[in-house]
């Protein structure tokens, strides 16, 4: 195949330059180039063959002009004048592959520039250089009323950069004056960024007093480290692990904290909102607080701390949650036994429960009935002052009960009535005294023993008395005084627990209330029981942020808000 | 094993040792270190630094910095490892930003036309060593030309003999624009033997036209068209060759002012910026 291709037919002596950025015109054309090749600068320097050379002799004062022609003289040689008698038509030169690939390379520069100057000069540069959508709270109108004089809410970033106004000039001043600069390497393993930083102080125009933590945080903390924006609209991201354990897996840190801690008065940590909720508090570990060192929930996270110290919930009313999920004695009328959601009812948004209360819960099964004659006049449940104020009026009460339920028509047949609910009563308790007596003390639930005949055996008794269910306390003559069972609508507050997220379990698999005999019994979940699902065995997230929240709330913000 | 075999297995070894160790630092270190993100901006500027640089160096070449065939080798294997290191800065996320999706954009030009050209001088040279023939690129006009004088005077040459005008005639309409430039580029990019075939049909088809004298200028102008073929050829294949850095080069300081801008921005709108 080699002979297709004809030895290059030129001399060898010639040099082609193909590095040069201008190649001869004629060898465009495939002529014979000149010696002399185009300039630097692309112009012809082939005005002649040669330049001829003066040579003088000794004594010859007039001297002879030498061709100097690259391949040898010409045959008639320089001109009188000291002209190349072979003078060449100027050529236009051509600029070679590489001499284009450099202008296109110098156009491609200074496009790019022309472009980056207009882009992050211009007023296009938010749109432009914005690395993500800002979440919700900083977007928006509400940000832009609040930030009138410096952000124009996705105009400018002035808002939170210092930067954002900045033109380009300004930008590369802004850069070298970061903390660290570019030039800093030496900085980059070493920052932790924690501290607070120039940004940090944009977040506290608005975000005054960001320590609202714990009272012993050692150290303030630096707001973008956890509160990354630019991550999408909708709230901020949750903090990572990483940045709790910034604090909470440093030894140094929780030491300091702890220490901080021991000089506090315990009031000091008691500074969360109730919300009207009934809380249940867990008193502050006396030595070092919550300051142990965590880096994750499934491996160092302490046990809960109900459960590490088995506490035991203080309400007095009598209640075992075994008996009535698994007794016998305990039913509805069709047999059906007692499920948890018969008494626990979600809240509106399904977090949490509603509260147990005795009319919707209770009264069902326990009735407040003490005379079997009349199932539908039936003791009032809530304050014992009412209660001794009905028993004490029986009389008016048996009255307005026939009157009202049609037992009885007329005063006469009204008055007969009463007369034999209240001798019934009299031969049953013998007094008005034993019967607010029983009424309020009595925990039995079945009736004295009675002989029928041969056969000997207890009944049901008329009524249990408040004190089946309550803690009842004699005051003398007065009435006495029922302890009100407090049923804490929230049992861990540092953590907050959203049971809409967890419909797809059984109650029984978190709580085990089967086995609960006592009202103290707290039957929440161990960690462990969590950890099953949140762990990265488990599959569930696992993050602080799931169940913690840095920004706990105070009172006197929650007093503020109301304001 | 050849030096360019050595060379090879060294760059492959190189590749895969340097990604897995930004892998490995990624996954231990991405969510640890506060200013990873930085970490590895450096480390990928610090190696399109180095990349840029082999440009400057093939200019350079009485400095005694490394053969330029080491240093093609480490372009080559330090450009693939920048798509690791890149994925790792981005954390294996698309750039958010319209300057990010520029600036990665014009990485993609860089890197596609980086490897395209690999793919490009592995590939081509061997179809011309194959092909037969070497002509210098800068070469090629000065040699056309010449082929193109032998078949003028070959043509004006058989008038005389032959009192006919056919074979002149043929160069006039045929030839003559054929020898005249280049020609079938992309033909010939596409190994196809079409435009030679074409020409030589007709060449065959006017044989039978001819007497003696006029079919031996005839086969030594048939020789001249195929030696126009393997020129053609040539220019097409080594123009491409030469054709892929105007893409890979300009764009790669385009690319670099980029990234400087980028530096610039993120120090500037920095936490730490004042």
């Amino acid at each position: 195949m080699s002979e297709q291709l004809p030895s290059p037919d030129f001399d060898a002596a010639k040099y082609a330059r193909p590095n040069a950025n201008w190649i001869c015109g004629r060898a465009c054309d495939g002529d014979a180039t000149c010696p002399a090749g185009p300039s630097r600068f692309g112009h012809c320097r082939a005005a002649a063959e040669c330049s001829p050379v003066l040579e003088k002799k000794e004594g010859d004062a007039k001297g002879r002009w030498r061709c100097n022609r690259a391949g040898g003289a010409c045959e008639q040689g320089p001109l009188p004048d000291g002209q190349c008698c072979r003078q060449t038509a100027p050529c236009t030169p051509a600029r070679s592959l590489r001499g284009q690939r450099g202008r296109f390379t110098w156009v491609v520069i200074a496009a790019t520039a022309a472009a980056l100057l207009a882009l992050i000069g211009g007023p296009g540069r938010p749109g432009f250089i914005n690395p993500g959508t800002l979440s919700s709270p900083h977007s928006g109108s509400a940000f832009s009323v609040l930030h009138g004089g410096t952000n124009a809410t996705d105009h400018t970033c002035a808002g939170c950069h210092a930067a954002g106004l900045a033109g380009p000039r300004q930008l590369i001043k802004a850069a070298f004056n970061a903390a660290p600069g570019p030039l800093e390497f030496h900085k980059l393993a070493s920052i932790t960024r924690t501290e607070m930083t120039a940004i940090d102080g944009s977040c506290q125009k608005c975000h005054a007093n960001h320590l609202f933590h714990q009272p012993n945080v050692v150290r303030d903390h630096s707001c973008s480290l956890c509160h990354r924006e630019h991550q999408g609209a909708g709230a901020l991201q949750p903090p990572t692990d990483a940045n709790c354990a910034s604090c909470h897996g440093d030894a140094g840190i929780m030491t300091a904290s702890a220490a901080k801690g021991a000089t506090l008065a315990a009031a000091a940590f008691d500074f969360r909102p109730d919300r009207g909720q009934r809380i249940f508090k867990s008193a502050r570990p006396a030595t070092g607080g919550y300051t142990r060192l965590i880096n994750h929930f499934a491996t160092d996270h302490p046990e809960f701390q109900v459960l590490a110290e088995n506490q035991r919930e203080g309400n007095t009313l009598k209640f075992g949650h075994a008996l009535h999920l698994t007794g016998d004695t305990v039913s509805f009328g069709d047999g059906r036994k007692l499920a948890c959601a018969d008494c626990h009812q979600p809240d509106a948004a399904g977090a949490y429960f509603r509260r147990i209360n005795f009319e919707q819960h209770c009264r069902a099964c326990h009735s407040l009935q003490f005379d079997p004659a009349t199932p539908r006049l039936q003791l009032p449940h809530g304050n014992p002052a009412f209660v001794s104020a009905f028993l004490r009026s029986l009389g008016k009460q048996y009255a307005d009960h026939a009157r009202t339920n049609g037992l009885a028509t007329g005063d006469a047949a009204v008055r007969s009535y009463t007369q034999e609910r209240l001798q019934s009563l009299l031969g049953q308790f013998g007094t008005g005294e034993e019967l607010e007596r029983r009424v309020f003390f009595s925990t039995a639930t079945l009736a004295p023993a009675v002989n029928v005949s041969t056969l000997t055996g207890q009944g049901r008794a008329l009524y249990s008395g408040c004190a089946y269910c309550h803690e009842v306390k004699a005051t003398g003559d007065a009435s006495p005084t029922v302890t009100p069972p407090v049923i804490p609508d929230r049992w861990m507050i540092r953590g907050d627990f959203n049971h809409a997220k967890h419909t797809n379990m059984k109650c029984a698999d978190c709580h085990a209330a089967e086995k609960s005999r006592d009202t103290a019994d707290i039957i929440l979940p161990s960690k462990n029981s969590c950890v099953t699902c949140h762990s990265p065995r488990g599959g569930v997230k696992d993050g602080c942020s799931t169940c913690h929240a840095y920004h706990t709330e105070r009172r006197e913000m929650v007093t503020l808000k109301g304001r | 094993m050849t030096s360019f075999t050595r060379q090879r297995w060294a760059g492959l070894l190189f590749l895969i040792g340097a990604t897995a160790v930004a892998w490995f630092a990624h996954a231990h270190w991405s969510a640890r270190l506060t200013a990873w993100d930085y970490f590895t901006g450096w480390v990928l500027f610090a190696v399109m630094v180095m990349l840029t640089v082999f440009n400057a160096r093939k200019k350079i070449p009485f400095l005694p910095l490394g053969t330029s065939e080491g240093w093609l080798q480490f372009h080559i294997y330090s450009g693939y490892l920048t798509i690791a290191l890149l994925l790792v800065h981005l954390r294996f996320r698309p750039p958010g930003s319209g300057f990010g999706i520029t600036l990665f954009v014009l990485y993609a030009i860089v890197t596609g036309s980086g490897i395209a050209g690999l793919v490009l001088t592995r590939v081509l040279p061997r179809r011309l060593t194959t092909r037969g023939g070497e002509v210098i690129y800068e070469k090629i006009p000065t040699v056309r030309r010449s082929l193109q004088q032998q078949a003028e005077s070959l043509a004006l040459a058989a008038i005389p003999g032959a009192k006919s005008t056919t074979i002149a005639d043929f160069y006039a309409r045929r030839l003559r624009d054929y020898f005249n430039g280049p020609r079938d580029f992309w033909l010939h990019l596409a190994e196809s033997r079409r435009p030679l075939s074409s020409v030589m049909d007709e060449l065959n088809d006017l044989r039978r036209f001819l007497n003696n004298d006029e079919r031996a200028a005839l086969d030594k102008i048939a020789a001249l068209v195929r030696q126009k073929d393997g020129l053609d050829y040539h220019h097409a294949l080594q123009t491409t060759l030469k054709l892929w850095l105007f893409v890979h080069l300009p764009f790669t300081y385009g690319l670099m002012l980029f990234t400087l801008a980028h530096i610039v921005i993120v120090y500037a709108f920095s936490g730490g910026a004042k």
